[in-house]
């Protein structure tokens, strides 16, 4: 290290840059006023800064800026990942910045895959995070102590300054770089193994509730979403609506009546190349009224495509129609002898289960700014889950619009803050369509889907069905059988996206000899982490309704509905069994088997579900030899440790002993979302009254306990609880989507109904602060509520309903069933 | 041309006076802190308040201001010193923070009118104001911690 060390000797003006930064620009965040990019670079070029690794510089003022490559969408990752960093590099909180790094060719060379998703930042960071503030940390006491004239040995770092124990002397960091030319980085993994992490009860701003970096300007104004840029010359993009939700063709556009709009430039029909934008017509305008205007003024012939008139219930028939070939389901789960063991039980149950379509909504509709630079370089600005994509995405596609080598093209994608992604915001039409008119127009295009294309043009939820079967033998479930057919989300999703070596994206294999391809992200969360000594998962994919209906993954992908499933049918088969719902329960989250979480997860390392762990969020550099620090799997303690979240869930709540008031009851659910590789441990108890005469329910509290090991910033972790739940009750109280002539049907808030202000339950909230490798907790307790305000409708009337959402009606026909 | 008075200056818009206010305040004026949300008064991602009363930019044209004052949520303080953005960082209300504006400016016309709201005039208020977040008790909790802060000052 020391010959890294030069003296200052005068010189005012080291060029000390990482070569990281030489090509990267950046926009800072939380910093009001917040836009500026190219900003925080030019004032990091003009300082002499230190960037030991990728993902911070701290400058001679010691003010640590930490370079954020998630999405910024609520989750308040920057402030997570800065509390980690800040930890171990010891840098005192007011002097933490964020900014997010530019998406460029360069950049993910440097920085990798810029995605978020699948709540795993914070699973996949937090070791590397950690270790990097670590060895800024060495090489700064390292020259600290120099400067001091001390034992090395002598020296820790605190709060931003190098301490000699023995002379009591010290010496700040921003000092230390105003004295020297510190050069030493650390690559990864090369250098990250060895260093030594701090003991995690010495903690200091780690499992602190530091306030949100990202707050104060998004309580101002100040806070800058895409839809806040502003390009010299620009004009403005509106969708017209196209006639089917995909793959709907433009025979001929007629805008006379557009022409007498002021402003009115032309419409564009956008190329559909890569299967994107099927049927788009956009309208340019001087003015966003105008080009909205317009949209609504074409007239446009279309051929309406294979999906013009297919509805929700040719799906529906469609989802029949595959389970009753059981020969061609995959096999997701398969463990014991399912049908032997049904044959010998006691008792059998058999239901069906089924789910409706939702869609993100997201406050912020989809909107990007593109413009072709003099250069020829083409310039993206979007809020979005993943930076990375949307530049290949779009490389890919101007080559084929363009007819030029995708070497040719250089695309760079500047991210701003995202208002709410949920799943929803990793898809990147929009970019291609505005680039597309940038092209033509030869001017920057500002493009914002109004609310109502924003509907028409979603990537919903996959509607599903379910069949499921337990068998009851000596009071136990012996077997459980679930087959379930929806859209899969992920052939969908491949399009342009192979994997690095080669491999399918998104697929796995069934876990049988046949090998047959299954989609992790349309049936996980089937493999819950009950112990039932035969259980099998069958899936089929419809892959009509996920091309018609543009399947994609919405928070927690299909947890979101299996969560519900399973913890509905948990608590049949344990009514069935004549058993409490919690004792019966607890008695097979017993950590048994392939339950009992890492080393034995059911998946030999590396191979089956840890594929994605591996390889898809570790967002770079990706080490293809698997060389990177091993760290702790999400899953030790295994069902163990779900089985003491509801324990306290239930015992929080006054389970079996609070006197509750007519047509009032409880419900409980646990769920391990997000992948069985990832779960973060969650169990919750509804507390719902029934109006029994109209159906209508109201939940009058949620009491969960979490077990996300450790919590960075436990307020935002409540936040993030809070949040989730809530939209966990709007999947079961309200929203739905129809699907009908190839059309989504709900246009606005009107017909959408996410919930509101007057739904909100009273919480009662408890983090498990296990100590264990830190999980994601933006996501997983939203898929609790629908399934524990099912058992409590039930435990209320003993009305059971087994469709996504549970409306009043599907209440009061489950209860006159009862009657009758 | 259309003379406005927002946030205590007097602004000229260009735009046809049957343009929403919404879109003459984000893009043509370039406050853009007021968002975007439905475009259908459903969603109140867009409230701002003329003459002290919140109402959905959305839905006004700005050939219909006159001569109302507008306060956008530039314009509540930009250095975050109103008791309600005060009460908002306090309990860190915002997570994508899309909304916020909105329910920032509903909160304080709800304050400016009715200093002690109870819980259900609280919900009753907010409930227009969509939060996909959902971020909704904290923004009550926040509201009623804005009304404490408001009295506490007067009592200065
Ligand atoms: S944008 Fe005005 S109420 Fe939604
Ligand atoms: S904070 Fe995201 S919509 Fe309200």
């Amino acid at each position: 290290m020391s010959d890294e060390l030069l003296p200052n000797a005068g010189r005012r003006s080291f060029l000390v840059r990482s070569t990281t930064l030489a090509g990267a620009g950046f926009l800072s965040i939380a910093l009001p006023p917040a836009l500026g990019i190219g900003d925080a670079q030019a004032a990091m070029a003009a300082t002499p800064a230190y960037t030991p690794s990728i993902w911070f510089t701290i400058t001679p003022d010691g003010v640590t800026t930490m370079h954020i490559v998630k999405a910024e969408m609520g989750q308040h990752i920057g402030t997570a990942f800065a509390q980690i960093i800040a930890e171990e590099l010891e840098v005192p909180w007011d002097k933490v910045r964020l900014d997010m790094p530019l998406e460029s060719a360069a950049n993910f060379g440097i920085y990798g895959l810029a995605y978020t998703v699948n709540s795993g930042s914070v699973t996949t960071e937090f070791d590397r995070l950690s270790r990097a503030g670590a060895l800024g940390r060495m090489a700064l006491v390292e020259a600290g102590a120099k400067l001091l004239g001390a034992k090395l040995d002598k020296c820790y770092a605190s709060a931003g300054r190098v301490i000699d124990r023995a002379s009591k002397r010290s010496i700040g960091y921003g000092e230390i770089l105003q004295k020297v030319k510190l050069e030493k980085s650390f690559a990864y993994p090369a250098d990250f193994r060895s260093v030594k992490l701090k003991d995690r009860k010495d903690y200091k701003v780690i499992g602190k509730s530091v306030p949100a970096l990202d707050i104060p300007a998004k309580t101002n104004g100040s806070a800058k979403y895409a839809m806040d840029v502003f390009l010299p010359n620009m004009a403005y993009g509106a969708l017209a609506i196209p006639r089917t939700r995909h793959a709907s063709k433009v025979l001929s556009v007629d805008d006379s009546a557009a022409k007498g709009i002021p402003g009115y430039l032309k419409s564009v029909v956008i190329p559909d190349h890569m299967n994107k934008c099927m049927g788009w017509v956009v309208a340019l305008a001087e003015t966003y009224p105008a080009a909205l205007a317009a949209s609504k003024a074409l007239k446009i012939e279309t051929d309406a495509g294979p999906y013009g008139s297919l509805s929700l219930d040719d799906i529906k028939a469609d989802f029949v129609a595959l389970m009753n070939k059981p020969e061609e389901g995959a096999n997701w789960v398969l463990e014991g002898d399912v049908e032997k063991s049904m044959s010998g039980a006691d008792k059998t149950l058999a239901v069906e289960y089924s789910s409706d379509m939702i869609c993100h909504a997201f406050m912020e509709p989809i909107n990007c700014t593109v413009m072709q630079a003099a250069d020829g370089s083409w310039h993206v600005h979007v809020g979005t889950q993943s930076t990375s994509f949307a530049r290949m995405t779009l490389t890919a596609y101007l080559s084929m619009v363009l007819g030029k080598k995708q070497e040719e093209l250089s695309v760079f994608v500047h991210q701003y803050l995202v208002g709410g992604g949920f799943g929803g915001k990793q898809d990147y039409d929009d970019v291609l369509a505005a680039a597309y008119c940038a092209h033509v127009l030869g001017r920057p295009v500002k493009f914002i889907q109004s609310r109502e294309s924003q509907f028409a043009v979603s990537h919903p939820r996959t509607p599903t069905l379910h069949r499921l079967k337990a068998g009851i033998k000596d009071g136990k479930l012996a077997a459980m059988s679930h087959d379930m057919v929806s859209g899969w989300m992920g052939p969908r999703f491949a399009v342009g996206k192979k994997f690095n070596n080669g491999t399918d994206w998104l697929q796995l294999d069934s876990w049988d000899d046949k090998k047959q391809d299954i989609d992790q992200w349309s049936v996980g969360g089937s493999d819950h982490w009950y112990h039932v000594p035969n259980h099998r998962v069958r899936a089929w994919n419809s892959d009509r309704t996920t091309w018609a209906i543009q399947a994609s993954a919405l928070r927690t992908v299909s947890n979101s509905y299996n969560m519900f499933v399973v913890e509905s049918f948990m608590d049949e088969a344990a009514h069935a069994a004549g058993r409490d719902p919690l004792e019966f329960r607890l008695s097979m989250l017993n950590g048994k088997g392939g339950n009992r979480g890492i080393p034995n997860t059911g998946h030999p390392p590396g191979t089956k579900s840890d594929y994605y762990l591996d390889q898809i969020w570790i967002s770079l550099p990706w080490p293809t030899d698997k060389s990177w620090p091993e760290y702790e799997s999400g899953t030790v303690g295994g069902a163990l440790r779900l089985a003491n979240c509801l324990r306290v869930a239930a015992r929080k709540s006054g389970w079996g002993s609070k006197k509750l008031p007519k047509n009032t009851g409880m419900g409980l659910a646990v769920s391990s979302a997000e992948e069985r590789q990832s779960p973060t441990w969650v169990a919750g108890v509804a507390e719902v009254t029934v109006d029994t005469t109209t159906g209508a329910y109201k939940i009058n509290k949620l009491t969960i306990a979490m077990d996300m090991g450790i919590a960075i910033n436990p307020d935002n972790v409540k936040a993030q609880i809070m949040g989730s739940a809530l939209w966990g009750a709007g999947q079961v109280l309200s929203e739905r989507l129809d699907f009908e002539n190839g059309l989504l049907k709900q246009s606005n808030f009107h017909e959408y109904k996410p919930v509101r202000q007057v739904d909100v339950p009273e919480f009662d909230i408890e983090l498990i602060e296990s100590g264990r490798h830190p999980m994601g907790v933006g996501e997983p307790a939203s898929t609790i509520v629908a399934p524990a305000v099912a058992n409590a409708i039930f435990a209320a009337t003993g009305a059971r309903v087994r469709h996504l959402p549970i409306t009043p009606a599907a209440v009061l026909e489950a209860l006159k069933a009862l009657k009758a | 041309m259309t003379n406005l008075t927002i946030n205590g200056r007097s602004l000229a818009s260009d735009s046809p006076p049957d343009t929403p206010l919404l879109w003459v305040l984000r893009e043509e004026l370039r406050l853009t802190g007021t968002r975007f949300g439905c475009g259908l008064g459903v969603c109140g991602a867009c409230t701002v308040h003329i003459d002290g009363q919140a109402v959905r930019s959305c839905q006004v044209k700005v050939g219909q201001v006159g001569a109302g004052a507008i306060t956008t949520i530039e314009g509540l303080h930009p250095s975050n010193a109103h008791p309600v953005q005060q009460a908002w960082i306090e309990i860190q209300v915002p997570q994508c923070g899309y909304c916020q504006s909105g329910q920032i400016m509903q909160a304080a016309a709800l304050l400016a009118h009715n200093p002690s709201p109870s819980t259900t005039e609280i919900q009753d208020a907010m409930n227009g104001n969509l939060c996909r977040c959902a971020t909704y008790p904290r923004i009550a909790g926040a509201v009623k911690r804005a009304a404490q802060m408001m009295k506490e000052k007067k009592h200065v």
